[in-house]
This record gives C-alpha cells, structure tokens and sequence, in this order.
C-alpha cells in the first residue's frame, strides 16, 4: 500500500465526513442538553434543498450569493428543529416520535422533496460551488498538502467550529452550565439554570448546523438536487454522536474514520485483502455496543459522561 | 395568573374525539400548504382518496403497504406501553427478512402451508433474538435500550448488505443472468409465496391478516392474562411492580423478545407476501421500523387501533407512489404525514392538560419536606 | 467540658454587645398549607452573629418549613423575617443568597460528572464574563477550603467523593457565594464520627469569622457538642430558647416531645400484661442485621428485634434514622448484607419481594401513591396486585377480571373505599381511600406479619381513626405487627411495646403502658448513656 492511497482515502474520508462533523456537532449540542434528536436526516435535507434553492436564484457574486445560500440552510434547520423542541420540551412528547416525525416530515418523500419540486430545481445544475482553496500555497506539499491544505472553505470552517464548541463545553460557564443541564437538570434548576431555555436554544442550534451540513451536500459535494440526496448522512451522524461518547474532538475523528472505513474497505480488496467492507463499517456501531454494556454501573457511566437526562422530559416538581 | 396542571381524568369520549379533532385539523392545515403552493386542496384529497381506496388496484397496493407498518407499529406499541423503548424495529424487520428468506430458500420444497409457517417462524425468531440484545442488556446491565437498539439497525443493515452485495452468500444470486450484472437475492420459488385472500377485486395479503390475529392476540395478552397485567403495572410504575414482587427484567427481556418478533414477522411477510426475494436496498430505503414507530404513536399505542392506522399511512403512502408526477409531487406523502403526527401530538397535549386560571394551591408538606428534601419552585 | 466553659464566656461576650441585633430573626411566622395543615405557628426565632444555634425538634415540628421560609423558598402567611434587624421579603433563593442566607440540604444537589469547582460556579460566578477559568476558581476555592479546614481537592469530579466530602463542597459553595448566615440541615446523617468532628472544627471557624450558622438536628449529644444556644420547636409552634450551658438533656428531650400525656392518647398496652407470655417463636426475628442505605453508608448497624403474633412492635424515632429500610427489608425491598432475618423460624431470602410475600408478609408503605398502587390502575386491578399469581380469580394464565370485580366490589363494602366503582382509577381517589385500597388488599389475605409505614400520615380524623381500628382488628386476628411512625402519640396509644431507632440501631425496647416521654424523648434524641 502506498502513499497515494493513503491521501486519497484520507481526502475522501474528509469529504465524506465533513457533513457528519457538522450535523453531529449539532446533534451533539442537543443532547448534552438532554435533547434527542432523531430528526437530523430531515433537517439535513431541508438545508441541502435550501442551500441549492438560495444559490439558484439569489443574484450577485458568488461568495456572496453562497454565503446567503448557507445562513438559508441554517435558518431553515432551526427552523424544524424548533418545532421538535417545542413538542419534546413544552408539550413533553415522547422525544423519539417527535424526531421520527420530524424526519417523515422533511424527508426523502416529504417536505425537502415537495419544497424542491414546487421550486423547481430538480435536475437543474448548479450555478454556485464551493472551490477547493490553496491555503498558503502549501497544497503542493507531499502528502500533507492535499489533505490539509486543498479543501474547501466549508471544511476549514467545520474544523473552526469544532474548535469552537470545544472551548464553549469546557471553557466558558454557558457550556458547563449546559453539561449540568443535560446531566442534572434538578440540580441545574435548583442552581437556578433555565433548564428550558437551554434545551431550547441548543436543540434549535443544532437545528441549525444540521442544516449546515445539508448545505455541504448541494454546494460542495455535487452540484445538483435529488430526493433524499444525504442517503442516511443524518442518521450516521446521530450514531457518531454516541460513538464519541459526547465529545467533540472524538467526534471528528470519528466522522473521518468512518469515511476511511467505508473507503478502505474497497481499497483493501483492490489489494487482495478478502475482508468485507461492511465488516470495517460495521465495527464502530459494534465496539458503541460493548462500550455502552461494559460501561453500564453507574460508576463507569459517570466517567463515559452519557448526559444522564437524555430523552427524558424534565419537569419541575410541583410544591 | 394562568397555570397549567395535569387533569386528572381525561374522559373517554375525549380520547376518541381528540385525534379525530386532530386529524380534521390536521387537513385543513395540509390543505393550506397545498393552497399556497398552487395546488386544489380538495381535488387533491379526492385523488389520494381515489388512488389509496376505490380506484382499481388501490385497495390492494393500500395493503402492500400498510401490511410492513401494521408489524412495526405492533412490535413498538407493545414496547412503548412498558416504556421500554425499542427503537431496533428498523433492524429487527431485517433480520427478520433475512430470517424467512433463509427459511424459504432452505425448505423450498415443502409443501405451502408448513413452508409458510417455518417462514414466519424463522423470521419472528431472527427479530426476537436481535430484539434480546438490547432487551438483556436492559434488564441486566441496565444499559440504555434506545442506544443499543439504534446501533444495532446499521448492524443489520450492513449484514444485509453483505449478504446480497458482497459475498457468496446462500442469499445471494450467482446463476440467474441478471444477477451477473448487478447483485441481488436468490428468487424464492413460487411455494413460498404466501396467499392472499381475494375479495373481488381486493386481494387482501396473508401478512395483514396474520398481523390482525396477532393484534388481537396481543390485545388479549394485555388485557386478560396475568403477564398483560404484569405489564400493564410495570408501564405504569415501576416502583409498584417491584413492591408487588413483579420479576421486572424477566418482563422486560419477555417483553422486547416479543416486540422483536412482531417486527421480525414484518421481515418475513416483506419476503412471503410481497418481494419473494432479500432486497436490502428496498428495505433501507421503506424505513418500515421507523414509520413504526410514528403509527404506534399515533394509535397510542392501542394493539387494534394500529390495525387502522396502518391502513391509514398506507394509504397516504400507496398514493403519494401511485400519483407521483409533476401535478402530484411525492413530498406531499411526507408533509402531510408530518402534518397529521404534530396535529395528534401537539392535540394530546390539549388532552392531557387543563388551564387553570388563579393561584394554584400550594399543596401540603410531606415528612420528606421535614426530612430537608429540596422542594423547587 | 472545656469547650462548655469556652462557650460561656463566650455567650456572655456575646450579651456584652447584647445591643446589636441578631443576624436573622423570624418574627411571628405563621405558615400554612393545603389541607389544613399549620406548619409553623406564630414561631419567634433569632440567631446572633457569631454563634452556632441548634434548631431542635421532632418530626413535623417545623423546622424545614422555617427555613424553607428564610431562605426564600416559601412565603409566611404571617409575621416577617428579619436579616439584622431589617425587614425583608424574600421572594426565591436568590434574593435569600443575595441577602447572605444558604442553607444546605440533605440531598445534595451536586452534578456527579463534573468537578468541585465546576459545581461551586454552577449558576453563579464571582468573576462574571463568558470565560471560565478553571484554575482561578480553584485557588479561590482552595484558599476557603483551607481557611475553614474543609480539605478536598477542586480537580475531582464528585462521583469521585465520599458523602462527606460531597457535603463539604455543598458548603464551599455557600461560603463562596458570601454566606454569612449558614443554615445545616441534619448535616451528621452522612458522616462518619470523624468527619462530624472535622464539620464541627469548620463550623467553629465559620463562626469565629462572625457568621452565623443555623444546625438543624434532633440529635442532643451533637447539639451539646457545637451549639452555643438552641431553639425548641414542637409541632409547628416555638417552645423556647436555652444557652446550652444553662440547659441539660433531660429538659430539652421533654421540650422536644412533651411531658404530659395528651388526653386522648388510651395506651392499649393495659389490656396485655396480664396474659402469660406462650412459649411461641416470635412471627420476625431480626438478629444483627446490617442494611446498606442509598449512598452507601450503612442504615441500619447490628439491629436486633422481635415481633410475636399478635403485638403490635412500635417504632419510634425522628425520620432518617433507620425506619424507611427497616421497612424495606423486612418486605424484601432491600437487600440485607449481615445478620439473619427469620419469619415464622425460616430464613428469608435478602431483597426478593416476592418471598417475603409468599411468607405472609404485608407491606403498608410509606409512599402510597409512589410504591402501593399502581396509579393509573383501577381499584379492582390494584387489589390483587399481589395476588394475581395465586389466589385472584384466574384460569391457567387468563386473569378473570369480572370475578376480580365482583370480589373488588366485596372488598371495597368491607373496608369502606369510597369509590364509584372498582373500574375507578386509583388515582382519582381521596388519599384516604388509596390507604384503604392498599390496607384492603394487605390485610384480605389474612398476613402474618404486617408492617405499617406511616400509615395514617396526610389521612382525614376519620380515616386515621378507620385505619388505626383495622391495624388493631389485624393483631387481635394473631397477625404481628410492626408499626413505624413519626406521631409518637400513635404509637404510644397502639403498640404493645416500643422500640426506639437511633442511627440506624435500636437504642431501646419499652413496655407501651410504661412508658413516658421524657424517656422515650432521651432515646430518640440519643441522649441515652
């Protein structure tokens, strides 16, 4: 094996994995505030149609134009996600069919798919891309080159934001109060932290960055719209969120891995190697199981840091 | 000042009146949004109405889908109502699949009506040991059931996957000519194929009606055996069914082995009744194990009300499929399913909650207040 | 001795500057609630700066509801608090803390998966700003823990803490949030003997800096050990104030429960002395027992009792010393890890309900609504909620609802449960009549030994009358009984013999018609020598 295939998997797993780094990070915040979300996949669909839609007919430069087409995603993201925060907190429905609803909603044969044929774009190409960037003029350097310094602005910023939500959780009072929320919210409450408006502003944050990695799709990935066009990004990216137990930074590493799992499985058999892809695949989901039935007292659940209140409605005792 | 408390009863002409209120709601609203978007609200309806139920053929195609919901919807209400919450139906109907076709391609030459119940056999078992995983581990280890069952629907998804796709598997179709171009299952041969009940020009699937025996079945567990009543204490407090020396993980682990098995059954008819042959891709894609769970919600959680509203989303299904062209978009399907779920839960909340005007009073003490537990206000 | 004399001279340096006024008062505070229920009764209460006053009663004396209200969490009906000399209205918490007032719990409300300094910002921060420096917090926090000699590490997560420790940051929390009025609710129930010794050495810091802490107890060898004055409450209303060094034992325990009989107490205990004890084995036979508590510290020590048929075993005891997981245990609810428990001579499994129910054992808990019944059950449904295995109307699997009814319907005439019908849910029903649900189908069966938890608490006269007749009814049909109460008058007038719970041990045994309060107030109180 040699190195050409070591950057190539590593260029195609940054490219698969940047739209799970995002609407995982999303996903993220939200259920450190005791929020599951399970509609992901629809407002990942909801942002790439948006996206596509914005960047067709806004007028202006391009940057301009994808800027605009990037806040619309977001915008419509929160927009969703506000509805299932509004019925998972105030009206305390069972979070999971509210997300599962959500989905239904905005999915491959629901509003993402009608809001793309009432506007049209379907089978048109798209006018506005992302371009890859020569950062530095570094993209030449052997093998780091490619991988670090020849992507697309969408990557920098999600690596920024990475960045960013791990200074907030561990760095500033607002993220430590949200780590109490999604742990205690009785203890949070009685600190007097709104438990509510935590879980509201983090559940339509993360809205928001699903949409976010919607857009990637549209306006990096392939210039084009096509029903269900995440096939399923969505849901990877909610299995990422267990998968790094919670933590940002093992959250990017594991959105790449997969992207090199799914990839290195075809490129083993290139080279001989009889294992099957699906097995490589398969293996985070399995090793998520062992750890989560391993780290079941209560003791070791502490240390892994599942947000103790996930999916469970918090209300304040009455009296 | 206005404060919301729980009411106490809720009426039992309400538990009927308040979705129906929802779903009335719930198309005036679809019917804007059509509106809006340039479409007749009423024309539409007729059309869904015509293409799910009286044109020809669409009672039939109705059943085709509504059969796979009305296994899921079975396997998450019975799950929900203990609050043990399976979500692996997606991965436990898989299984199930996997299961029956294995079945039926094994013992193909048996005749119909054993083949047909080894079938349903090998399915239900391969959903119930798939569903055992999260169920023991719950019961056990006390690990999160909604975590380990997620995790386990990629599994079996990828399982699937491999067997069709990616190896030389006893699923997969080496011979036939089209199988060299692109990989698929084996055919399941014509002895497999579980009958349907023709009533007319209606043919009703054997999976339907079996789902509907077994929905009764589990109405009966619920209601009048002393396991249903172990259930029904445990769904409602967990603390009482301990106090009452209710073996709870053997409950637990009982109870999503036969949730497993309900939607492994789903597997098995989408082998027996309808494909005759593995089709990953085609499962992946239906999500049957999740829209489960959204018609399990919506008959809350009610064994025969799933019956109903499994025809019912399939209905909206059949004919978003059957009217899909450019004057009839496909989203419609989902918006409108989506529209009638927030119309029925956000309804619920009306239901449940009643709005009090004044100051509430505050309640008195109990000794824990005198033992220094917190009280919040 | 020596910390006596300290604290005389003390107290009369104290009323040298008798001039200033105390540091929080409550004056005439009067509290009531739903039901009837007076929790505090025109209660006067004062704590000066710079001593430590023990807050002393029984269960349901007031104490909690006196400091829920002055610290914010409740509004008094009457009268006002006081926080030096100056009237306030405190609305929440908030406006409590701001005004110097924490009080700290018994149940800690601590996140287990962050640190110490994490949980002493939470909600609140000295510095304000988006940041969080963690490092500056914990020199601030080490630098308080070291002054009041509350040692324990701000890089560790809490689960990582004993109870103790953990307590020891709930009070960092409030002395870094500018506490100088500290109220401590039953702080020793979680410590060891050594780090109740630690908590006083910080509480005297505390004080010498001018604070003020509050210490709620009912445990007298502790009060002695740290107060410096103490506040009596009886059953809502302020009996007195006493310098402990003016004061002993013996007058604080009558203070506490009262020394004269009530008139309407009729100790049923005459009627047995005279019978010949027969030489039967006692129905429970409890022989050095441990039981682990929650949080991990034991509840109950090396507990020894016995219950005969057809007496009635009094417990007596402030609550949280014990009585809740003697309860537990015996019911199978709760594992027992030392000792034997024997009922009708045969040893029991530990922690399997279901044998202790199969051995005739019933269980009338004290959280009805959370672990008795079954609430969105029916009232039909929740009386053979044990019985549907064996002896409820049932064909093989099949449970025969109608006959269920038709007995439910019998039982209900029978025990008097007020209810339209045996379909009507449980939780529709007056609290009184969920104890009749839960005593129906208790005491149908005809157990051998029952344990009563609290049974008449939150219940009308005329239900507490009902059930108190039925408790004695089941005795006299040979059922042994054991009956843990915080009403001491209830267990004066019902139970044959008394035993009283101190720190999770039975502290002493006493014959009901000879017993008196004083007596019984000592031992509650753990003042026994």
């Amino acid at each position: 094996m040699n190195v050409d295939v070591v950057v190539s998997v590593a260029v195609s797993a940054i490219a698969y994995g940047t739209p799970l780094v995002l609407a995982g990070l999303g996903e993220l915040l939200a259920e450190r505030s005791g929020v599951l979300n399970l509609g992901v996949e629809g407002m990942m669909l909801i942002g790439a149609v948006t996206a596509f839609f914005a960047s067709q007919v806004l007028p202006g430069p391009g940057w301009a134009v994808l800027i605009a087409a990037i806040v619309a995603a977001a915008a419509a993201g929160a927009a969703l996600a506000l509805i299932h925060a509004f019925l998972s907190i105030t009206v305390r429905v069972n979070q999971i069919v509210s997300g599962l609803a959500l989905t239904i909603f905005a999915g491959t044969i629901g509003l993402s798919s009608y809001a793309g044929q009432v506007w049209g774009v379907g089978g048109q190409h798209g006018l506005h891309q992302l371009v890859k960037l020569d950062v530095l003029g570094l993209s030449g350097v052997p093998i780091v080159g490619p991988i670090l310094f020849n992507q697309d602005a969408f990557v920098y910023a999600s690596w920024g934001l990475v960045a960013l939500v791990t200074y907030y959780l561990y760095h500033t009072r607002f993220g430590l109060y949200l780590r109490a929320v999604g742990e205690s919210p009785r203890s949070a409450d009685a600190m007097g932290i709104n438990v509510s408006r935590y879980r509201y502003v983090h559940t339509i944050v993360g809205g928001a960055f699903a949409g976010l990695g919607g857009a990637y799709f549209t306006l990096a990935i392939a210039p084009i719209w096509t029903d269900g066009l995440t096939a399923g990004a969505g849901w990877i990216a909610i299995a990422l969120v267990i998968f790094a137990f919670w933590r940002p930074g093992l959250l990017v590493v594991g959105a790449y891995l997969f992207g090199a799992l799914s990839s290195l499985g075809f490129t083993l058999q290139a080279n001989g190697v009889q294992l099957p892809s699906e097995l490589f695949s398969s293996l985070p989901y399995v090793m998520t199981v062992v750890v989560l039935a391993v780290a079941s007292t209560t003791m070791a659940q502490r240390r892994i840091g599942t947000p103790a209140a996930l999916g469970v409605p918090y209300v304040r005792e009455e009296g | 000042m206005i404060s919301i408390e729980r009411s106490l009863v809720t009426p039992r002409w309400q538990r009927i009146a308040l979705p129906i209120a929802s779903l009335f709601i719930a198309s005036i609203i679809a019917g804007i949004v059509l509106a809006v978007s340039g479409h007749d609200p009423i024309g539409t309806y007729q059309q869904i109405y015509d293409a799910s139920f009286t044109s020809a053929g669409a009672l039939t195609a109705t059943f085709v889908y509504a059969t796979p919901l009305l296994f899921t919807g079975l396997a998450v209400a019975l799950a929900f109502r203990m609050r043990v919450w399976n979500i692996g139906g997606e991965g436990q109907l898989y299984m199930g699949a996997v299961g029956a076709s294995g079945v039926g391609l094994l013992l193909g030459g048996w005749p119909q009506p054993l083949l047909i119940l080894m079938m349903m056999l090998g399915g239900g078992l391969a959903g119930l040991l798939w569903a055992m995983i999260p169920g023991l581990l719950r019961a056990y280890l006390r690990t999160n059931e909604i975590l380990v069952s997620l995790m386990l629907n990629y599994v079996a998804g990828l399982f699937m996957y491999y067997l069709i796709y990616d190896s030389t598997s006893f699923w997969r179709d080496t011979t036939s000519a089209s199988a060299l171009v692109f990989p698929q299952g084996k055919d399941l041969l014509p002895a497999a194929d579980w009958p349907g009940i023709a009533v007319g020009s209606f043919t009703m699937p054997f999976g339907f009606i079996a789902g509907g025996v077994f929905a009764v079945a589990l109405l009966a567990l619920i209601r009048f055996t002393r396991f249903g009543f172990e259930m029904r204490v445990m769904g409602d407090s967990s603390a009482a069914a301990n106090y009452a020396g209710i073996r709870t993980r053997r409950t637990i682990v009982t109870v999503m082995a036969l949730s497993g098995a309900m939607a492994g059954l789903g597997g098995a008819s989408q082998i027996g009744d309808f494909g005759h042959v593995l089709d990953p891709r085609g499962l992946q894609q239906a999500g049957y194990g999740y829209t489960g769970i959204v018609v399990a919600a919506l008959a809350m959680y009610n064994p025969l009300a799933v019956v109903i509203v499994s025809i019912l989303i399939g209905a909206l299904t059949n004919a978003g499929f059957a009217l899909q062209g450019p004057t009839f978009p496909i989203g419609l399907v989902g918006t409108m399913e989506g529209i009638i779920l927030f119309s029925v839960l956000g309804g619920e909340f009306l239901g449940r909650y009643r709005i009090r005007f004044g100051r509430a009073p505050e309640p008195a003490p109990s000794v824990d207040d005198e033992a220094g537990a917190e009280v919040a206000r | 001795m020596d910390s006596r004399a300290a604290r005389v001279s003390a107290a009369s340096a104290e009323s040298a500057t008798a001039g200033s006024p105390p540091a929080v008062a409550a004056v005439g505070v009067t509290k009531r609630f739903a039901g009837g229920v007076v929790a505090n009764d025109r209660v006067s209460f004062e704590a000066r700066s710079g001593e430590v006053h023990a807050l002393l009663g029984e269960n349901g004396a007031g104490k909690t509801t006196l400091c829920n209200i002055l610290t914010g969490l409740y509004r008094p009906d009457e009268g006002e608090v006081r926080v030096n000399g100056n009237p306030v209205r405190l609305h929440s918490p908030h406006e409590a803390q701001a005004a110097g007032i924490f009080m700290v719990h018994q149940h800690l409300s601590l996140v287990d998966s962050l640190t110490v300094a994490e949980n002493v910002v939470l909600g609140w921060s000295r510095h304000g700003g988006l940041g969080f420096s963690a490092r500056t917090v914990e020199a601030e926090i080490e630098e308080i823990a070291s002054r009041y000699q509350m040692a324990v590490d701000p890089r560790a997560r809490i689960w990582q803490l004993s109870l103790g420790q953990r307590q020891r940051v709930d009070i960092l929390k409030a002395l870094y949030r500018g506490a100088s009025i500290l109220i401590l609710d039953e702080p020793t129930t979680v410590l060891t003997p050594s780090e109740i010794e630690q908590l006083f050495s910080s509480v005297r810091e505390m004080v010498a800096g001018g604070r003020t802490v509050i210490f709620i107890s009912h445990k007298l060898p502790e009060v002695f050990a740290i107060a410096d004055r103490t506040t009596i409450l009886r059953r809502g209303r302020s009996m007195s104030t006493l310098e402990i060094a003016a004061t002993d034992a013996r007058q604080l325990a009558r203070l506490m429960v009262g020394h004269e009989m009530s008139f309407d107490v009729h100790p049923r205990a005459t009627s047995v002395e005279s019978e010949p004890a027969p030489a039967v084995p006692p129905v429970l036979a409890m022989d050095g027992v441990h039981v682990r508590g929650d949080f991990g510290i034991d509840a109950l020590k090396d507990l020894s009792l016995a219950i005969s048929a057809g007496e009635i075993l009094g417990i007596a005891g402030v609550s949280g010393n014990g009585q809740r997981e003697l309860a537990e245990v015996v019911a199978g609810l709760r594992p027992f890890s030392r000792g034997t428990i024997r009922i009708g001579g045969e040893n029991v499994v530990s922690g399997d309900p279901r044998d202790a129910i199969n051995r005739g054992v019933a269980n009338i808990p004290e959280d009805r609504m959370g672990t008795g019944v079954s609430p969105n059950l029916s009232v039909a449904e929740n009386l053979i909620l044990k019985s549907y295995r064996s002896s409820s109307p049932h064909a093989g699997p099949v449970l025969l609802m109608r006959q269920a009814e038709a007995q439910a319907t019998a039982l209900m005439a029978r025990f008097d449960i007020r209810a339209p019908s045996p379909r009507t849910l449980v939780r529709q029903l007056s609290g009184g009549n969920v104890q009749k649900v839960v005593l129906a189908r208790e005491l149908s069966s005809g157990p051998r030994l029952v344990i009563a938890a609290s049974p008449t608490r939150g219940l009308d006269v005329g239900a507490t009358e009902y059930v108190r007749s039925v408790l004695v009814d089941a005795a006299k049909q040979g059922a042994a009984i054991m009956l843990i109460s915080e009403d001491l008058d209830e267990i004066v007038e019902l139970s044959d013999r008394i035993a009283v719970l101190y720190e999770g041990r039975v502290v002493g045994v006493v014959d009901a018609a000879t017993a008196n309060y004083e007596q019984l107030g000592l031992m509650m109180a753990g003042a026994t020598s």
